[in-house]
């Protein structure tokens, strides 16, 4: 579904990114770790044209998506959920959710993909009428995976979904991913929160400085001493 | 195969960890002023604390893990004795928290220092004891192990395939009901300003 070349992008004379492959293919929950600083975030921006990639090519089912325009990517069935959720916090959490249907392939079905994505987040319901910035960070977490679900995606993005939580709504965020996995949903996950995010995946890619350093199944990089050593403590 | 079972013991340890972070930041927070005293929160935290290890983690600590590991590192004996002891003294300290949550919750501010009391207690000593069954237990069991004693450990961890929910989902209303009711940013409560307490339903 989604397929990376020997991408390099940075800002400026800054390379962050130093030629890095990898895929996702359809069905699957993909996982790229590593820590602050090593290209995770870049990546994202690159593959959801918000950053501009240097070299290399990116296709998505089949069509080369490098450097083309964001709106044209979303349109494609690339969603994104950004780190630190990035609600309109002026905006009802209603209006934040009808917002993330706003590309032309799911306005026809907003509304019934609505109630859909309102089953799935009873504690969204509950909260509708309410500005997006009076919500707790936890809340808007939820709201921001629902409206990314909106987007009815082929391919669902998160970007750090665990950052800024406490454990108890990290617990919960990785149970709601996993809803959305059992769904089909092909789902690619940037975390830092190692030991969750490689129990959940079928396969995952270590990123350090740049370049992919390490990887394979979930199972075989939960296994594998270097991540053990480096990322889990142990 | 062998690491099946410690990263399913290492995954309840951090679901267990994530609810008696929630209970200790909550009551801190009451002493501090910043929460209202939920007691249908806290005796949820309690309930959770109590049953869940018992019900779906210890049991299998003592009756797979450490008994092979007995078996296989004699000289890991004092170490299996203490965390033992300590399993058994887990369900004696939760008890204490309850009884000290009850009288907190009739003597209301009176009782609220030594309910803290009794929750650092509790929490301080399961911290000692998860970071000495990941420190000093669990890289012993993958040195001294073998596959077979693997296998058969791999078969008891698995019957619970998420750590918090139980293995037939019996906790997971109260996993839910905890998250729900915590105040944020601990959870997905309402505000956390102290305007009082606040009953259980």
């Amino acid at each position: 579904m989604l397929k990376v070349h020997d991408l390099r992008a940075g800002y400026g004379k800054s390379e962050v990114l130093r030629g890095i492959s990898f895929e996702v293919n359809r069905g699957e929950v993909v996982t790229i770790v590593g820590v602050n600083g090593a290209g995770k975030s870049t990546t994202l921006k690159t593959l959801c044209g918000v950053v501009r990639a240097q070299s290399g090519r990116i296709t998505f089912d089949g069509a080369d998506i490098s450097n083309r325009p964001a709106n044209e990517i979303v349109e494609r069935g690339l969603t994104m959920i950004p780190e630190g959720r990035q609600l309109f916090p002026f905006l009802t959490v209603k209006d934040n959710l009808l917002m993330g249907a706003y590309k032309k392939a799911a306005r026809s079905t907003v509304a019934k993909r609505y109630e859909e994505v309102l089953e799935m987040f009873p504690r969204v319901r509950e909260r509708l009428a309410q500005h997006a910035g009076s919500l707790s960070g936890g809340e808007q977490q939820m709201v921001a995976i629902a409206r990314g679900m909106m987007a009815s995606p082929k391919l669902l993005i998160f970007d750090e979904p665990s950052l800024g939580l406490s454990p108890l709504l990290v617990e919960m965020m990785f149970e709601i991913i996993e809803k959305i996995t059992a769904q089909g949903i092909t789902v690619l996950i940037v975390e830092q929160n190692v030991f969750h995010t490689l129990k959940l995946a079928d396969r995952g890619y270590v990123l350090e400085n740049g370049e992919i350093s390490l990887s394979g199944t979930g199972q075989e990089l939960l296994d594998s001493d270097h991540v053990r050593r480096a990322y889990l403590g142990m | 195969m062998k690491k099946t079972s410690i990263d399913l013991i290492l995954n309840e340890h951090r679901a267990f960890e994530s609810v008696l972070t929630a209970l200790r930041e909550f009551v801190d927070g009451i002493a501090a002023g910043r929460y209202t005293a939920d007691f249908g929160l806290l005796a949820a935290m309690i309930e959770y604390v109590t049953e869940v290890p018992e019900q779906v983690h210890h049991h299998k600590e003592d009756e797979y893990l450490f008994a092979r590991l007995r078996l296989r590192a004699p000289d890991a004996g004092p170490l299996i004795d203490e965390l033992m002891r300590q399993h058994a003294r887990g369900p004696k300290l939760t008890a204490a928290l309850e009884r000290a949550l009850i009288h907190y919750r009739n003597a209301e501010k009176a009782g609220l220092d030594a309910f803290h009391n009794k929750v650092n207690e509790y929490v301080d000593f399961q911290w000692q004891h998860i970071l000495k069954e990941e420190r000093e237990l669990l890289p012993l069991a993958q040195e001294r192990l073998l596959a077979d004693d693997w296998a058969i450990i791999d078969a008891a961890f698995l019957t619970n395939h998420n750590p918090w929910r139980g293995v037939e989902d019996e906790y997971a209303a109260l996993f839910e009901r905890i998250v729900s009711l915590a105040p944020a940013p601990i959870g997905l409560g309402g505000s956390s300003a102290n305007q009082g307490f606040r009953t259980a339903d």
